[in-house]
C-alpha cells in the first residue's frame, strides 16, 4: 500500500515537472495557454467573440 | 464526428451531452462535499476547502444556467457573461487554493509547533514571491488589458499547482511522523489537489484552442469529477484518530522542533535610562523608594528597626 501511494505521488509530481517544463518550452509564442480548473468548458475567445465562442453549441 | 476534429482536440454533438452532464455532476458534487464539511463539523478546520467549493458551485451553476438559459441574450452577450464569471471566479479560486494548501501545511504539522511556525513562515515568503513572479512573467509584448488578466490569473493558478505538487509530496513521504495515515483526510485533501494540479499541469502544457468544447476537457472534467467525488468519502467517512507520535530523543525532526519553538519568541526589555516617573503607578514608586532605603542602610539594623 505505502509504495503504491508513494509511486502514484511520485508519478504526479513527474508528470507535473515535465508538464511545466513543456508549458514553459511553449509559453513563448504570443497565445495564451488557459489552465481549467472546472467541468465547465474555459472562455478561450477573446470577449466581444462575434460568434460568442460556438457557447451554445453544446445545447 | 469527423478525424480531422478528433485529432485536433475539437469535439462536437455527439458529446454534448455528456459534457453538460459533467458539469452538472461537478456542481452536485461540491455541493455534496460542502455538506459533509459541515455535517461532520469540520468548517472550523476546512474552511477554506468549504469556501473553495462553495465559490466552484456558486460559479459553475452561473455558468451552467448561462450555457442552459442564455440563449434569448444572444450567443455575444451571453458569451461576454460567461467569460467574465469564469474568470473572476477562477482568480478567487486560486487565491483560495493557496490558502487550502497553506491551512493544510498547518493542520498537518499541528503536532511539531516549531517546525510547523517555520514551514509557515518559509509558505508564507514562498508563496508571496511566486505569485509576484507569476504576475511578472504574464508581461509579454502585444498582451495588454484583458489578456493580461487571463495570463496573470493562468499564471497564479500554475504556481498554486507547484505549490501543491510539492505539498502533496511532503505529505506523503512525512506522513508517519506526523502521525498521520493514508485514511486522514489531510491525505486525502492532498492527494486530491495534487491530481487536479497535474491535470491543470498536463492541460497548460498542451496547445491553446478556438473553440469551448475539447477532449482535454472533457478529460478534466472526469478528473476534477473523479477528485469531488474522493473528496466527499473522505468528509463522510469517519477519520481514522491522529496515532500517538513517538520520535526517538535523537530524531533530526524533534530537535529542529525545539530550535524552530523557540525561533522568533519575543525578547524581554530593560529600561537603561530616560524614564520619567510619570511612567510608574504610585505604588512601584513606593516599593523602589523603600528599596533604595534599604539598600542604603546596613542590612542587620533594617532587619533590627
Amino acid at each position: 500500500m505505502k509504495i503504491i501511494v508513494r509511486s502514484l505521488v511520485i508519478a504526479l509530481a513527474l508528470t507535473g515537472a515535465i508538464a511545466t517544463t513543456c508549458a514553459n518550452a511553449s509559453s513563448a509564442k504570443a497565445t495564451v495557454s488557459v489552465a481549467k480548473t472546472s467541468a465547465m468548458p474555459a472562455p478561450v475567445c477573446p470577449p466581444n467573440d462575434p460568434n460568442g465562442c460556438g457557447i451554445f453549441d453544446g445545447n | 464526428m469527423r478525424y480531422s476534429q478528433l485529432v485536433q482536440g475539437d469535439l462536437r454533438v455527439t458529446s454534448m451531452p455528456f459534457f453538460t452532464l459533467l458539469g452538472y455532476l461537478e456542481i452536485g458534487l461540491c455541493i455534496a462535499a460542502l455538506c459533509a464539511i459541515v455535517a461532520k463539523k469540520q468548517w472550523k478546520d476546512y474552511w477554506s476547502l468549504g469556501s473553495f467549493l462553495a465559490v466552484r458551485a456558486a460559479s459553475s451553476t452561473a455558468l451552467a444556467s448561462i450555457m442552459r438559459f442564455g440563449r434569448p441574450l444572444g450567443a455575444s452577450v451571453a458569451y461576454n457573461l460567461y467569460f467574465y464569471i469564469y474568470w473572476i471566479s477562477f482568480a478567487v479560486e486560486s487565491i483560495l487554493a493557496l490558502i487550502v494548501v497553506y491551512s493544510i501545511f498547518r493542520l498537518a504539522m499541528a503536532p511539531l509547533k516549531g517546525l510547523q511556525q517555520l514551514g509557515m513562515l518559509v509558505f508564507r515568503w514562498a508563496a508571496a514571491i511566486s505569485v509576484i513572479v507569476a504576475l511578472g512573467s504574464a508581461v509579454s509584448p502585444h498582451m495588454t488589458g484583458v489578456k493580461y488578466l487571463m495570463a496573470a490569473v493562468s499564471q497564479v493558478e500554475r504556481t498554486q499547482n507547484i505549490l501543491t505538487l510539492c505539498l502533496l509530496v511532503f505529505v506523503c513521504f512525512a506522513i508517519r511522523p506526523m502521525g498521520l495515515n493514508y485514511g486522514s483526510r489531510i491525505f486525502g485533501i492532498s492527494l486530491g489537489l495534487g491530481i487536479m494540479s497535474t491535470a491543470n499541469l498536463l492541460q497548460w502544457a498542451g496547445t491553446s484552442f478556438d473553440t469551448m468544447y475539447s477532449i482535454y476537457d472533457v478529460i478534466d472534467g472526469v478528473v476534477i469529477c473523479l477528485v469531488l467525488a474522493t473528496w466527499t468519502a473522505y468528509f463522510a467517512l469517519p477519520e481514522p484518530k491522529r496515532r500517538l507520535i513517538v520520535l526517538p530523543t535523537t530524531s533530526p525532526f524533534l530537535r529542529w522542533n525545539q530550535i524552530s519553538q523557540v525561533l522568533g519568541d519575543n525578547p524581554g526589555f530593560v529600561a537603561i535610562g530616560g524614564v520619567p516617573p510619570e511612567l510608574f503607578a504610585p505604588a512601584e514608586i513606593e516599593v523602589m523608594q523603600r528599596a533604595s532605603l534599604k539598600m542604603a542602610t546596613p542590612f542587620p539594623r533594617s532587619m533590627s528597626a
